[in-house]
């Protein structure tokens, strides 16, 4: 569980770490948005999954965010995405592009089927993969300050701006310390026979209860001595506070930013193009008939 | 002049289980206050009622001689700090600077002049190489540097230390004793009210007081007070170290007073 990295803040002075966490917050939503524009032709998909893929290993790389750490946390999401593709593969296919892979009884399942369920995956993994390198490259406070100016045109109608940054903040600050909780309680049961890993539907689900209990217990202990200790250090979300640290957009956001845009006005060239235009670009670039 | 007055205190969480039973007490500018007692004696619940995070059910808190209401609660908690036991339920911030800060921010401290002051005090605390660190990546006594670093950049006038080193392991927990006796040593207005089950940290106090049910039970003179092995049986307390060897010392014809291992070392030495 320690191993876990997801939500992890580390601090290392790149690029990405120096930038502005609003910048930050913003062009990952614009990544986040282009990788969602659905094209006509599996060729153009498949291309835009490499490029896209190449400019998240490139971000890890520059971000020094490691891609075993990835792989590890996107461990647990293997029942997501065998879920994702019976589903896929099992729903019939509208408009089929591709041969026929294979039938069942009446039904033909198309290739296309499994196209779409791995094009849906890698938009999964991309997603969670980009969330990763915000928060790890992102301080918490950053963060809460980025949310907070999003959310200030919602002040003057009293909408809880400060609070709901500040919750935020503080349950990123968090993710580490209940994930060794959790690690600290399994172990205890675990000495005390509760088996996590064996057994039965109902046995695993009696031996979550005996983890979620405890956690949540110590959850609240701990909200409670944390609320004390804001309080003591003089913390009233209603009163006026200055802050340490300002967020400032550099010469760096602004590179940044011109990289994304870049890369989302592409996405869109490519995206009007297939929907106008569709050519198969494998069989136009490289000869190849059939995909 | 009397810093931190406590009158006929009493608070009951439930409304009809006294946890604080009509206590009550002073504590001069400058001392440095150890409260004992077993557990659910009422200790932890004393320190949140001085600092106004639970609200009394009578009696009365005076502080420099001005009484503690509703209306003037904000003042004194401006000059109390409270420590905790957990390290790792009272850091706010996601690195060691911000979360010195924190309190800074709170109080509109001036942007310009916050760095300087969170250097000075991570560094009063012998934190200054770690500013950027994480809290998952600091020790317990680290963690707990810090809070004291954190509550001391308010500059309160009573600190109390909620059993501040009892989940430290005894390298922590001796490097943050040595910090908070530094601090005080350096700080002679400031008055210290520590919370502890640690008899022998008690021994080193001004003063000491001993809670049992929520009742006061003796307040004192640590050497007064500890020596008294069965008034500290009764309330499930155990004599300091050096005393016990003291009475087992008298009993093969070593006399000693000795107040710390040291002194009775050279006790034990002048006596061959």
């Amino acid at each position: 569980m320690s191993s876990m990295t997801f939500g992890r803040y580390s601090f290392r002075n790149t690029f990405i770490h120096n930038l502005d966490a609003r910048n930050k917050i913003f062009l990952m939503l614009l990544f986040m948005v282009g990788i969602f524009f659905q094209f006509n032709m599996w060729s153009t998909a498949l291309i835009m999954s490499g490029v896209y893929i190449v400019i998240l290993l490139a971000l890890m790389l520059i971000s020094r965010v490691s891609l075993w750490s990835l792989i590890k946390s996107l461990g647990g999401l293997w029942m997501l995405v065998i879920f994702l593709m019976i589903i896929y593969i099992f729903v019939p296919t509208n408009n089929p592009k591709l041969p026929v892979a294979f039938t069942i009884g009446s039904l033909e399942v198309h290739w296309d089927a499994f196209c779409q369920a791995g094009y849906i995956v890698m938009r999964l993994i991309l997603m969670i993969s980009l969330t990763m390198i915000l928060t790890s490259t992102t301080k918490p406070m950053d963060m809460t300050y980025a949310f907070e100016w999003y959310m200030t045109p919602l002040k003057p109608i009293r909408f809880p701006v400060h609070e709901i940054a500040m919750t935020l903040s503080i349950a990123l600050r968090f993710i580490p310390t209940l994930l060794d909780e959790t690690e600290r309680i399994m172990k205890a049961q675990a000495s005390r026979g509760v088996d996590f890993n064996h057994g039965g539907i109902f046995k695993r689900f009696g031996a979550i209860i005996a983890l979620i209990i405890p956690l949540f217990v110590s959850a609240l202990e701990r909200s409670e001595e944390l609320a004390n200790a804001m309080i003591v250090r003089g913390y009233d979300p209603r009163a006026k506070r200055t802050r340490y640290r300002l967020l400032r957009f550099s010469w760096r956001d602004i590179i940044a930013f011109l990289f994304i845009g870049g890369i989302f006005a592409g996405i869109i060239v490519m995206f009007v193009f297939d929907r106008k235009n569709p050519i198969d670009i494998v069989e136009f670039f490289f000869h190849v008939k059939g995909f | 002049m009397s810093k931190l007055e406590i009158k006929n205190l009493s608070f009951s969480y439930d409304g009809s289980n006294k946890v604080i039973d009509d206590i009550s007490f002073s504590v001069e500018k400058g001392t440095f206050v150890s409260v004992l007692g077993h557990n659910g004696s009422g200790k932890s619940t004393l320190a949140k009622l001085i600092v106004g995070l639970l609200d009394k059910a009578g009696g009365q808190i005076f502080f420099n001689d001005v009484e503690i209401t509703e209306k003037n609660l904000k003042d004194l908690q401006t000059k109390t700090s409270l420590i905790f036991q957990n390290p790792d339920n009272q850091f706010i911030g996601s690195t060691v600077e911000d979360d010195i800060a924190f309190g800074l921010e709170n109080r509109c401290f001036p942007h310009d002049q916050m760095q300087a002051e969170v250097e000075r005090f991570a560094d009063s605390v012998n934190m200054l190489d770690h500013l950027k660190k994480e809290p998952i990546n600091l020790s317990g006594g680290q963690k707990q540097r810090i809070a004291l670093a954190g509550a001391l950049i308010l500059r309160p006038e009573i600190l109390i230390l909620d059993e501040a080193t009892s989940m430290l392991d005894p390298k922590g927990k001796s490097t943050v004793r040595k910090v908070i006796d530094r601090i005080h040593k350096e700080n002679k207005e400031l008055t210290i009210i520590s919370i502890t089950h640690d008899i022998d940290e008690a021994l080193l106090s001004d003063k000491v007081l001993i809670l049992n049910k929520g009742k006061l039970v003796k307040e004192g003179k640590p050497q007064d007070i500890l020596r008294d092995e069965s008034a500290l049986l009764e309330v499930k307390l155990d004599m300091p170290f050096v005393y016990k060897i003291e009475k087992e010392l008298k009993e093969i014809g070593i006399n000693s007073n000795a107040e710390t291992i040291d002194q009775l070392v050279e006790d034990i030495w002048a006596s061959k």
